[in-house]
């Protein structure tokens, strides 16, 4: 590819191949950013990282604009530009805090309240009779076109046109519901920190590999070949020790496992594997947190809670979630071949601690960058990155099962190795790409 | 104490590391050690909060046998290592005849056809046996350890 497409996308994208320009033409990574990125929601943090008023948090909402989410004095969770209405410098500089009172600019000392309003021009008096109107919108920090959050996880878009949070989640905003369920209180909260993990490739792959269950056996065998052979080599009565093991063996699950477990497919891109089962479906239930939770909300109640059972789910293109272990991977994009993966952990507010602690201990062993899986993962999208430079071949494929994928009412379902995954986010990335996306959707 | 083997000590197991020979390496460890490197500043939990590695003798064990698997791509790259030490401070022996010894590292990692560069403060925590010595504990703090980090397969 020497150029990126206008308005049509079908000759880099067909139902069963994607062009190999997607993950190596820096035109079209920024055209990514605008058209994906800038009108998709995009996770920007949890409402439980900014508790009191003037509480911040900052990030890019795509590889290069600045935003602050912030609780104003009304205790509504703003996602505003982190741009001055002045010069246009970065008015946030940390990734978290409170600003105490007001925003201040350090380059002229305009501030701004808590929503973004102008509140101080330094020497006013110089404006008088300019044209200068303090009271434009254009010179406050200015919110993002929406930003939403759904049961604490706050996302905004750059977008106008975009449908609301929920009709935009469609049904996989289960899965949020089943997150927040598993704690007694029905609610979680950010805790224990972040790992980031620099990836230099392309920001699709982690996406693409999320759901790709014809992959755990290959990649992860030698993981799980070695804590196997761990496993063989203790005593019978090493009974921690195989506690603290068994968290490894389930990622080398067999084809048949990963098949029992289904992939749906949602419109916009999201999808998730599992559902009644999953690689996370097997691991021992801490018995004082069973116990809060048959507290909580009755035996049957919990047992339908722990049922569904997700391995990842996807709201593309931004975040992935874990509801068995909860934690998150957010994706930050940077360039073509450049991206960093956070995972935030969560506290299930009512749970005991050992359920954060054993959430940690997932992250650290699963997702941090020293960690025994992250690794190999992005070895090979590596090799994928660097493979295709070759012109040997133009496509990358996804056929797996194509023709099998059964569409039910609001979402399509098919066999847990298919490639129903890829389908579903390269039709939305498509649609996004040509402009499309929000043509014809009925909000609820 | 003598400073003399301590320092020994810390580079006998720089040389395993740079090598990278981590079958010798787990048994400087005592049976309940631990190798922690932590994901921010000044981290006082392990448990209620992330660390980029926590491992016990478990993990060390699993890591170990990984290490030298032939189906794990990410190991399949050559990885060399130079620990330079230095800055060593020596705590004076508690009465469990335990010392804590502190140091500067700088660690070039060669790996993935790349030269790397980690920067970090090492507190060991040594039980001396006799004229040796078992790390209780091996902390490292990086100076960046909340900014993203690169795949790392070996330990510092």
């Amino acid at each position: 590819m020497t150029s990126v497409p206008t308005g049509d996308f079908s000759e880099v994208v067909t139902p069963t191949r994607v062009h190999r320009s997607l993950y190596t033409d820096p035109d079209l990574f920024e055209l990514e950013m605008t058209r994906i990125w800038g009108q998709a929601w995009i996770f920007i943090g949890h409402e439980s990282q900014v508790p009191n008023t003037g509480d911040y948090f900052t990030t890019n909402i795509n590889h290069n604009i600045p935003v602050v989410m912030v609780r104003d004095k009304s205790g509504t969770v703003q996602v505003l530009h982190n741009r001055c209405g002045h010069k246009g410098a970065k008015v946030v500089e940390a990734r978290s805090g409170n600003a105490r009172g007001a925003f201040r600019c350090s380059y002229h000392g305009w501030s701004y309240r808590h929503d973004g309003s102008l509140l101080k021009v330094p020497n006013e008096a110089g404006y008088e009779g300019t044209g200068f109107d303090s009271a434009n919108p254009c010179y406050s920090m200015q919110p993002l076109a929406q930003a939403e959050s759904y049961r604490g996880f706050v996302f905004a878009t750059l977008s106008p046109n975009a449908p609301d949070l929920k009709t935009w989640m469609g049904g996989a905003r289960e899965c949020f519901d089943n997150l927040c369920d598993r704690a007694p209180e029905g609610e979680v909260e950010v805790a224990g920190g972040v790992l980031r993990y620099e990836h230099q490739c392309n920001w699709k792959f982690i996406l693409e590999n999320l759901n790709d269950t014809m992959h755990p056996m290959v990649v992860h065998e030698s993981i799980v070949k070695a804590a196997e052979s761990y496993l063989d080599s203790l005593p019978e009565d090493a009974v921690e020790q195989r506690k603290e093991a068994e968290i490894i063996p389930p990622f080398g699950a067999s084809y048949e496992k990963f098949e029992a477990s289904g992939i749906t497919g949602f419109p916009f891109g999201h999808h998730y594997d599992g559902g009644k089962t999953s690689i996370h479906a097997d691991y021992s239930v801490d018995p004082d947190y069973h116990a809060a939770m048959v507290a909580a909300y009755g035996e049957e109640r919990t047992r339908e809670i722990y049922a569904f059972n997700t391995h990842n789910v996807l709201f593309y293109p931004s975040l992935t979630i874990k509801c068995a272990v909860q934690n998150i991977r957010v994706i930050r994009p940077i360039s073509v071949d450049r991206f960093i993966v956070e995972t935030w952990s969560f506290r299930l507010k009512g749970a005991p601690d050992s359920m954060l602690q054993r959430t940690l201990l997932y992250s650290r062993l699963i997702n941090s960058a020293m960690g025994m899986v992250g690794p190999d993962d992005l070895e090979v999208y590596r090799r994928a990155q660097e493979g295709l430079a070759s012109p040997s071949n133009e496509w990358v494929e996804f056929h797996r099962q194509y023709g099998k994928d059964e569409q039910l009412e609001d979402r399509t379902v098919g066999g847990g190795t298919s490639d129903l995954d890829m389908r579903t986010q390269y039709r939305a990335w498509q649609a996004y790409m040509e402009g499309s996306i929000f043509d014809k959707v009925e909000q609820t | 104490m003598n400073r003399e083997r301590i320092e020994e000590f810390l580079y006998r197991e720089a040389d395993l590391l740079d090598r990278p020979d981590l079958d010798s390496w787990v048994n400087l460890f005592a049976e309940n050690g631990i190798y922690w490197m932590p994901a921010t500043e000044d981290q006082q939990d392990p448990i209620n909060h992330i660390s980029h590695i926590y491992d016990d003798r478990v993990m060390m064990e699993i890591r170990r046998r990984n290490f030298i698997h032939p189906r794990a791509s990410s190991k399949e790259w050559e990885v060399r290592c130079s620990h330079v030490i230095g800055n060593i401070r020596v705590a004076p022996v508690d009465k469990d005849q335990v010392t804590t010894v502190t140091s500067n590292q700088h660690v070039v990692v060669w790996y993935r056809e790349e030269q790397r560069l980690y920067a970090c403060k090492v507190s060991h925590r040594l039980r001396i046996e006799g004229e040796d010595f078992k790390i209780l504990e091996k902390r490292v703090d990086l100076i960046n350890p909340s900014a993203p980090q690169q795949s790392l397969i070996i330990y510092l």
